[in-house]
């Protein structure tokens, strides 16, 4: 163990404690063992990389890594992005077409900021569907499932307010119908529609800047912020498999775990550059408010509200189908709760059956809503 | 105190007098025996212009007696031929007619029209100012609720041009207004709402309406359709028609069935007076070509300049360009009026050359053939990464329980 004092890294680690920095990745799911902070980062290291690492870090479970990793892709190709963008209603889109046509790389910046959010989103489904059939909401990890759930949906309305930002015909009038949607909802539909500036015309020209605020600088800092609470708490009640797995795994095996990730990455990498470069969203007209575009549907994953809000109208108020969206999100999110109360009376298939139902007209409502947008 | 109340009491007796003579003069007596006709007057533009039913028809107005009313100058009206000297007494007054600037030739010109002639000559079928304006309800002619408003003229000229009996009379086809209404003309008119779109009036005049004779067709064509005729004109076509009798224009392109020709019909066409295999086909077929070619090249630009839009392209002077293109192209047909294959193919030179350079220059720039390569050479690294990432923990596994 003989090491270099001399190096630059003891220079800093004489100054700075190191270890607690380097500890933050642990708490963003990048590193999965935890480290002394009261020690030097080389013995911490060394010490962590002792530990035993269980089999629970494997593949599919490490898609909690893949949405750090896009996130941080997102804030950084974001910034990026937000160098050139001008927020205003009469610059937005031309700005954009500066990115896209005059900025070195800016199409390739601005594809890869797309595509990362579609993969992000995609991966936090999957990853919460994960969690619903492995019981992933059961006591303890109660939280586990709230915190995961609650950033899918700032995901969602980081990708809302991200589309309209260039102001381009579809994604205005996508984002109109999205708006008509969340005001049906109570209380949160009023507040939204009030953080978006909504008049009278659901999309005013303080929504512009509203939407960049929110998809800038708040919604951000919230996903962060619900990342580091849901990997804090899976630090504090570890992984689902870890109690139980006795497989003997020392320090090469942590290693090679850290070199699988490596080649995950790459591949996600790859994935998203050729993405990027082969699907390029196309740049579209600018919006003209007055000129509804026929058949602009709200965004596919506000189809099935959308859809049952088609339905309903005429038949039941619109709050009342408001009110049931409302439930339904609340149930969403307040899943294992739900099932603890049940569990007493013995009816632990309620829960699977009546959100596998849920799944399923959700899935049909989406159809339709495609059919009638 | 006493005083200005009688001043009030007077002014309150004198403002009912004014009233009630006011109301008495402005509707008269007539109304009383006649209400129908007192209603629709009511709505027409001469009741605001405080012309009465004394104004046209004479008599006293002021009393309800029948034999009082109907004296002394009074006019029953009941001869139709009179009613054109009856109107033009005001509407060939110049004093009169300039506070509306309104001309005041049309009693004259309508004298000199065919349905004036027939007046004079005693004919009671033929049209009097009443068969197109109405009598007691006349809107301006602006008014779209007027007979003769834009819209409303083929219909009013069809009441007589399309009865079948009163037309045979005068040995004149009663198919003209429906033809009319299938044309080019009618359907911009009439389906598209096109109010610069010509009507009846617009090619055989207003109030001297009179059928446009052989070798006049070209001036009454165009009025409107300029290019076309300078070309025609310039053309052997006209002198050739003219010598031969045929009514140049309506010759092609019929008189009241207007069909705006395709393009493709340049061939079939030539050979229905020059006959199959003639050099006049030929010609036609060759601008044909010529024009089809250039279409074809403005329309592949016009597609590549919107894929260029979509791809953040500048593409603002390409717009430009094809709008210019498709001016040379629609001068194209106006020229090819003058049978000869050099204006045509100078046009459709143009625009045909304007599309090919925009295809050209939004190819280029369109080309991600770079980017491609880009991406060629990252997943050879990428390919690079995974190897050596792959031996690393090859490697790994093998030592790997060192510890």
């Amino acid at each position: 163990m003989s090491r270099d004092k001399s190096g630059i890294l003891d220079w800093f680690s004489r100054r700075l404690n190191l270890t607690e920095i380097f500890s933050l990745l642990t708490s963003y799911g990048l590193f999965y063992a935890e480290l002394d902070t009261r020690k030097p980062l080389r013995e911490a290291l060394d010490e962590a990389l002792e530990r035993p690492v269980v089999s629970y870090g494997r593949w599919p479970r490490v898609l909690g890594l893949i949405v750090v990793v896009l996130i941080a892709l997102e804030i950084l190709t974001g910034a990026l992005l937000s160098l050139y963008f001008l927020p205003t209603p009469q610059t937005a889109h031309a700005s954009l077409g500066t990115i896209l046509r005059d900025v070195d790389f800016g199409w390739f910046v601005h594809q890869i900021h797309f595509w990362g959010a579609q993969l992000l989103i995609a991966v936090l489904i999957v990853r919460i569907v994960r969690f619903f059939i492995q019981g992933v909401y059961r006591k303890p990890r109660e939280l586990v499932w709230v915190f995961a759930a609650l950033l899918l949906l700032v995901c969602f309305h980081l990708d809302m307010t991200g589309r309209v930002l260039p102001l381009t015909e579809t994604a205005f009038w996508s984002s109109v119908r999205a708006l008509e949607v969340v005001n049906a909802v109570p209380v949160y539909g009023s507040f939204m529609f009030f953080l978006a500036g909504g008049g009278e015309m659901f999309v005013s020209d303080l929504t512009l800047l509203r939407f960049y605020i929110l998809h800038a600088a708040i919604l951000p800092v919230l996903a962060v912020t619900l990342i580091y609470l849901h990997f804090s708490t899976i630090r504090r009640i570890g992984l689902t498999e870890a109690s139980g797995d006795r497989k003997r795994v020392g320090r090469a095996a942590l290693r090679n775990h850290l070199v699988n990730l490596a080649i995950i990455l790459t591949l996600l990498f790859a994935l998203l550059v050729t993405l990027a470069v082969l699907t390029p969203l196309p740049f579209q007209r600018e919006a003209d408010p007055y000129a509804t575009v026929p058949g602009v549907g709200p965004p596919w994953y506000l189809l099935a509200p959308f859809g049952f809000l088609e339905i309903t109208a005429g038949i039941v108020p619109q709050w009342l189908a408001g009110l049931l969206l409302f439930v339904v999100f609340s149930a969403f999110l307040a899943l294992p709760f739900l099932e603890r109360s049940r569990e007493d009376r013995g009816r632990r298939w309620a829960v699977p059956v009546i959100a596998g139902l849920v799944v399923l007209a959700w899935f049909l409502l989406t159809i339709y809503g495609a059919r009638v947008a | 105190m006493k005083r200005r109340r009688s001043v009030l009491d007077l002014l309150c007796v004198i403002a009912l007098l004014a009233g009630a003579s006011g109301t008495a003069r402005a509707a008269g007596q007539c109304g009383v025996c006649h209400p129908e006709s007192r209603v629709a007057f009511a709505a027409s533009i001469h009741a605001r212009e405080q012309v009465t039913c004394t104004s046209c028809h004479g008599g006293d107005a002021d009393t309800q007696n029948v034999e009082r009313a109907h004296s002394g100058s009074f006019r029953g009206l009941r001869n139709r031929l009179a009613t054109p000297e009856m109107c033009a007494t005001c509407h060939s007054d110049l004093q009169m007619m300039s506070a509306y600037n309104l001309p005041v030739d049309q009693y004259a010109v309508y004298q000199t029209s065919q349905h004036g002639m027939a007046v004079a000559g005693g004919d009671s079928s033929a049209a009097v100012c009443i068969d197109c304006h109405g009598s007691h309800v006349i809107y301006a002619a602006a008014d779209p609720r007027s007979s003769v408003a834009s819209r409303n003229i083929p219909t009013t000229c069809g009441v007589c041009h399309s009865d079948e009996e009163l037309m045979e009379r005068y040995g004149l086809d009663p198919g003209v207004v429906e033809d009319y209404e299938t044309g080019i003309h009618g359907r911009s008119l009439l389906i598209a709402g096109n109010l610069a779109a010509p009507n009846c009036t617009s090619c055989h005049g207003v109030h001297g309406a009179t059928p446009p004779g052989v070798g006049d067709i070209d001036k009454v064509c165009g009025a409107c359709h300029v290019q076309t005729r300078r070309a025609f004109l310039d053309g052997p076509h006209y002198q050739g028609m003219t010598e031969a009798g045929l009514p140049e224009c309506a010759t092609c392109h019929s008189n009241h069935a207007i069909q705006g020709l395709e393009v493709a019909s340049i061939d079939t066409l030539c050979a229905d007076c020059h006959g199959e295999n003639s050099d006049e086909v030929l010609l036609g077929s060759k601008m044909h070509t010529l024009i089809e070619a250039a279409t074809v090249e403005v329309e592949k630009a016009e597609a590549l300049v919107l894929e260029g839009e979509r791809a953040a392209l500048d593409v603002e002077d390409h717009l430009g360009r094809i709008e210019e293109a498709r001016t040379y192209l629609t001068e194209a047909l106006p020229l090819a009026h003058s049978v000869s294959l050099e204006p045509v193919e100078q046009v459709t030179r143009r625009s045909r050359s304007i599309g090919e350079e925009v295809q050209h220059e939004i190819y280029a720039k369109l080309d991600r053939t770079e980017a491609h390569i880009g991406l060629v050479v990252f997943w050879f690294y990428v390919f690079m990464t995974l190897v050596i990432l792959f031996l690393l923990k090859r490697r790994m596994s093998a030592g790997g329980e060192i510890a």
